[in-house]
């Protein structure tokens, strides 16, 4: 494809103060990260896990650095394409992930200056790490892509950590949900050892316990964030939750987080106790799936002026999960076991309504099906991204699902999380003005249903 | 003339030019048949219930139109050309389904396909990222259940003598195959690249016991046969399946002779075989995690790039060795992560063996194949000088 430098990048003006506020949390994990291996302390490279392995790998004095987020950083600022250049060049393909890309196209460089950050790498770069945290959830670029960088990080071992992904029938067969946990915990345990290992020092249970209170607590009110904004009008949009999403999703175990969580809580509180929306006209409300084109988040604000269109839940991936029932934690003290538990809770947790809907999977799909009813969710809107095949698999089949067993119409804008010519705002607003239309449309279908919205 | 009339390398061109044809034949047989993705489900417990495994393809002949409101045009198109037919009803002779995480692909278009494309009885396979132990404790747990849903399905149990049975005929059969790739090693090779491939893909689609025999007189044919290939330069492929003859045809009639295949329709399901085990889902859980040897599944780092690149890669330096290939192509299918993030690693392996490689992506249709043509040619003419 044609270089061209003339796409515009489009920034959100946010509604949320606290929005505005969040992007502190991005530039601390890197510059954090820096500092502490100036300091001595040994750096890990993780893919996100959804928590399974960051409370353990910090707690045994690891800093932890994700360049999928990285990877955002360099798409936002621009500043993402000498690297993709690079991988290129290297040879591989061009249609892998593009966070990916960007990562190994920055390793290549770090490698090429003697492991010294280069000069000018955006945000500060990444700082040399002694493990590379890999996950197989959602995505094979997520150890493969950690594998292939042994070319840049020679000596660096990679850790691939376990988290079954059953089918929504298989979850319910007999005792089969314990049967993975016990898996993951065992692996877990592996994990540690492996850690004690290449650390030459002990996990501190005690450390990680009080993480892991602390991550739970930060879960929950974000979690809670997530209730307020049920309500009609909706007092909090997408564009405010991917900024205020950083710390929950990465930083949950920082208190930082909790308190920063705690003041959004009460600015989205305030608004619904005052009838007020995030936006000024609310006239629709949609539901966003999956990865944001990060490059243009004003795009949505744009929708909103005007159509009237509030995108009221979003990014299932992104979002913490409803608390885990309190039997399931009974008598449950090791801290392992916790972990899995989580982890495995996010990604299981929607196989109930999986179950109901008949539809498989459960994760990336069946949520959508819960929060259409729950914020009475007019559209559906699909972004299929070139960069993130994870994030785009399961789209056409949530919209069909949508449209067909909730009388929930999609629209589809393609787009990317790292490439912005793949992205044509205008294309998007000439699709969402037809598409104003067919939700009112289908409106009219849910109430001759006798649907509650 | 049917199969039932032809013998050895006619009959696998007959099956293999009509799979959907023998398929529905077998059922007119009173048989049972399960679709299964890729090469990580154990058909050996479909065996062991005499129901028939077939391996799930997709058609390079023709353009993807179903699929795509199903599964986008991000996802190899490999998985959507396999979706593809079943939305069209190719694969309506199914009694079952059995989905697996084999990589990312196979996963979600399992789980998208059992929505739409219904059969009797389904099942998702959840396969483990590694092979460390706990991993193969969990796998074979899982196949607990798999064994439990395919005897609910069949109104009977599997003996464990009808479970060893059924995988010593498949290690039979793996034998028989290997059988075959020892006479690939002559120069020229005693059967082609284009010949294995029919060969394999008619026995995805047979009774083990009938692949078997197939394999037998194929064996015996080409014995008996006159070499009927040229000397050329001798090719490995590594990567992303093959499933159409039109693309090892168009390799082989570029210069290079095709001697072996490290993919999924290749060595990868055959090279070893499975243990007698105590309990014998315990030697299938290690086989397919530990020797399927496919770089879906994790294995622990070395100690440095050199050395892990010889973990994960060293028995190709045993097939380059007892093959005497001169060059190997990387066969990348658009969109395959599995693979894709391995063309760096792989040139570097082999080219430190001072293996030349060929890498190209390719959108997995045979009307685009002839523009790759003189890309094969090149590549036979640097590695014959
Ligand atoms: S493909 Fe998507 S989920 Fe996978 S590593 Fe890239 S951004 Fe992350
Ligand atoms: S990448 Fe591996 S697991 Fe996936 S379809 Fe190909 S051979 Fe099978």
């Amino acid at each position: 494809m044609e270089k061209d430098n003339s796409v515009k990048t489009m920034k959100s003006a946010k509604t949320l103060k606290t929005a505005r506020e969040a992007g502190y949390f991005g530039k601390k994990m890197l510059t954090d990260a820096i500092k502490a291996q100036e300091e001595g302390h040994p750096i890990g490279w993780s893919m996100v896990s959804w928590w399974q392995g960051d409370f353990i790998a910090k707690a045994m004095g690891m800093h932890l650095v994700y360049p999928e987020n990285y990877g955002a950083f360099c798409a936002a600022v621009r500043q993402a394409e000498p690297y993709l250049e690079i991988a290129d060049s290297e040879g591989f393909p061009n249609n892998l992930c593009g966070y990916a890309r960007n990562c190994l196209g920055f390793a290549k460089s770090l490698r090429d200056n003697n492991y010294v950050i280069p000069e000018g790498a955006p945000g500060g770069g990444l700082a040399r790490p002694v493990l590379l945290l890999a996950s197989g959830t959602a995505c094979d670029a997520r150890y493969k892509w950690f594998q292939s960088l042994g070319r840049y990080l020679n000596d660096v071992p990679v850790w691939n950590l376990e988290m079954p992904q059953s089918g929504v029938k298989e979850y319910y067969l007999k005792d089969n949900k314990e049967k993975n946990l016990r898996f993951v915990v065992k692996e877990l345990r592996n994990f540690v050892s492996f850690m004690e290992n290449l650390l030459k020092r002990k996990l501190d249970h005690d450390k990680l316990k009080v993480m892991l209170d602390q991550a739970l607590k930060t879960l929950n009110i974000a979690w809670q964030v997530d209730l307020l904004r049920r309500a009609v009008p909706s007092p909090m949009v997408s564009q405010d939750f991917w900024s205020v999403m950083i710390p929950h999703f990465y930083l949950p175990d920082d208190p930082e987080a909790y308190s920063f969580y705690e003041r959004v809580y009460a600015e989205v509180k305030e608004r619904v106790d005052n009838g007020i929306g995030a936006i000024p006209n609310e006239k629709y409300r949609m539901m966003f799936s999956e990865l944001p084109p990060w490059h243009s988040i004003g795009f949505f604000d744009e929708l909103s002026k005007r159509y009237g269109i509030a995108m009221v839940m979003e990014s299932w991936n992104y979002h913490a999960p409803t608390p885990m029932p309190e039997e399931e934690l009974d008598g449950v003290t090791d801290p392992l076991e916790i972990i899995a538990r989580l982890t495995y809770h996010k990604w299981m947790e929607h196989n109930e309504v999986a179950r109901e809907f008949d539809t498989s999977p459960g994760f990336f799909n069946a949520a959508y099906l819960k929060w259409a009813k729950e914020y009475r969710a007019d559209g559906f809107f699909a972004h299929p991204l070139m960069s993130c095949r994870p994030a785009t698999y399961t789209l056409m089949h949530t919209r069909n699902s949508l449209e067909e067993k909730l009388k929930v119409p999609g629209v589809v804008v393609p787009g990317d999380i790292i490439d912005l010519r793949v992205f044509n705002a205008d294309e998007g607003f000439s699709k969402v003005e037809a598409f104003v239309e067919t939700m009112d449309h289908y409106r009219d279908l849910r109430k001759q249903a006798g649907m509650a919205w | 003339m049917s199969a039932d009339n032809k013998k050895g390398l006619a009959k696998a061109q007959e099956i293999y030019n009509n799979r959907g044809k023998y398929a529905r034949s077998l059922k007119e047989q009173g048989k049972k048949v399960f679709g299964y993705f890729c090469c990580y489900p154990p058909i050996e417990l479909l065996t062991a219930l005499d129901i028939i495994p077939v391996r799930i393809l997709g058609d390079m002949d023709q353009p993807v139109t179903l699929a795509d409101n199903y599964l986008p045009p991000v996802m190899c198109i490999f998985c959507r050309s396999a979706f593809d037919l079943g939305m069209k009803g190719k694969y309506d002779y199914f009694d079952g389904f059995v989905g697996a995480h084999a990589c990312d692909g196979a996963e979600r278009t399992s789980f998208i396909w059992t929505n739409y494309i219904k059969t009797p009885c389904n099942f998702h396979l959840d396969i483990p990222h590694t092979a460390h132990d706990a991993a193969v404790d969990f796998f074979r747990e899982q196949l607990e259940y798999f064994q439990k849903e395919l005897e609910k399905f069949a109104g009977r149990d599997i003996t464990p003598d009808e479970l060893r049975n059924a995988t010593m005929a498949h290690n039979r059969q793996r034998a028989l195959v290997r059988e075959i790739y020892s006479l690939r090693k002559p120069d020229p090779p005693l059967i082609s690249g284009t010949e294995m491939l029919t060969v394999l893909i008619a026995t995805m689609g047979m009774s083990v016991h009938e692949g078997n025999l197939l394999l037998e007189e194929v064996i015996q044919e080409i014995k008996q046969r006159e070499n009927v290939h040229e000397k050329k330069s001798r090719l490995m492929i590594w990567g992303s399946l093959i499933d159409n003859a039109a693309f090892t045809e168009l390799i082989e009639s570029s210069g290079l002779n095709i001697v072996i295949e490290d993919t999924a329709i290749g060595t990868r399901p055959f090279w070893h075989d499975i243990r007698d085990t105590e309990n014998p889902l315990q030697g299938i859980a290690e086989h397919y995690l530990k020797e399927v040897l496919c770089p879906r599944t994790f294995r622990d780092s070395g100690k440095n790039y050199e050395h892990d690149s010889e973990l994960r890669f060293g028995y190709l330096k045993d097939f380059a060795k007892h093959w005497k290939v001169n060059g190997v192509f990387a066969n990348i299918i658009r969109n395959c992560d599995i693979h894709g993030y391995e063309v760096p690693v792989i040139k570097d392996y082999l080219n430190g063996l001072g293996i030349p490689v060929l890498v190209i992506e390719q959108d997995y249709s045979t009307a685009s194949l002839e523009s790759l043509r003189t890309r094969f040619q090149a590549f036979a003419e640097t590695i014959s000088s």
